[in-house]
């Protein structure tokens, strides 16, 4: 797993590491056969287009599947790709608090570029284009401040496992109030929040969100609350993907 | 000191009122009213994260108070 790890992060590195790489999602990772002198290879592709290759030993594909119980490609891509996801917005947090100590002019561009990278991230395959197209025009033109000041507010707000969850993953879990049900609310503003069962699989998407346009920060607070102290109404107005 | 918490574009708008002025709890209660009657939902926040209770009604013992706007379906 260690080794996978070190392969997906070199990856992404090398991605990140060159112009407007902050602002590239993850689109998809595939496995490559070797042609007879060449080694099995990793590839990640981003949305415009851009790829990096990783060459793969066998022993450690296999490592990582007899880690992760996985003995088919559809499945082990599938679980690449979500292990890829959440080191690139593992990443991607790190290149902000980076950044962010620094406290250079042209941070406020920076944070639309890594919001523009994250929404694109959280994008799921029954993602409507126009959600997105919706989600851009009213949340990325927010001020800096705003969203500022809205993550300041989701992050006072969280316990402290969450927010070690938060700083490590991109991602934290509540507990519905009524039912005890595990959700888990994601870095966005839509489609962000996931039912899981007893073994912290995905069982449903949620998509509910105060009204208002609110700052991503203020969102994730509001469904946190929300699911805590007043669950069954979230719910009867949530659209579940399944 | 208690805090009422409004949600809003700008992040958040934050009130301040003084517990023991009488004039400055009444206007926190009158800003209760008009925002829950505008569909926000009025949380007495937990400390240090923990799950908060839903105020029902003006509580002018709650230290912070978020006020939610109302939820939609996306």
């Amino acid at each position: 797993m260690a080794h996978m790890e070190d392969i997906l992060r070199a990856l992404l590195r090398r991605a990140l590491s060159e112009q407007g790489g902050e602002a590239r999602a993850l689109t998809g990772i595939t496995i490559e056969s070797g042609r007879r002198r060449l080694e099995p290879r990793l590839c990640a592709e981003f949305s415009d287009g851009y790829r990096a290759w990783h060459s793969l030993r066998p022993s450690v594909c296999f490592a990582f599947c007899e880690r992760h119980g996985v003995w088919d490609i559809a499945a082990l891509r599938g679980l690449l790709l979500q292990e890829t996801r959440r080191i690139h917005a593992q990443m991607l947090r790190e290149l902000r608090a980076e950044r962010e100590t620094q406290r250079r002019p042209w941070f406020a561009a920076l944070v639309r570029r890594l919001r523009n990278s994250f929404s694109r991230e959280r994008r799921y395959g029954r993602h409507l284009p126009a959600m997105e197209a919706a989600f851009r025009r009213h949340f990325l033109e927010e001020s800096s401040e705003a969203w500022e000041r809205g993550l300041q507010l989701l992050e006072a707000n969280l316990s402290p496992e969450q927010r070690q969850q938060y700083d490590a993953s991109g991602y934290f879990d509540v507990t519905g109030g009524t039912s005890g049900k595990r959700y888990r609310i994601r870095q966005g503003s839509s489609m962000n929040i996931e039912q899981l069962d007893k073994k912290g699989r995905r069982v449903c998407t949620l998509c509910f969100m105060p009204a208002g346009r609110l700052v991503t920060g203020d969102v994730m607070l509001a469904q946190k609350v929300a699911l805590e102290v007043f669950e069954r109404e979230a719910l009867k107005v949530a659209n579940k993907f399944y | 000191m208690g805090v009422q918490i409004v949600m809003d574009r700008s992040g958040d708008t934050r009130h301040e009122f003084d517990t023991a002025d009488v004039k400055a709890v009444a206007l926190a209660e009158q800003r209760f009213r008009e925002l829950t009657g505008k569909g926000f939902r009025a949380v007495a926040l937990g400390k240090d994260g923990s799950p908060g209770k839903l105020m029902r009604d003006f509580d002018p013992t709650v230290e912070q108070s978020l006020f939610i706007p109302q939820l939609q379906g996306g």
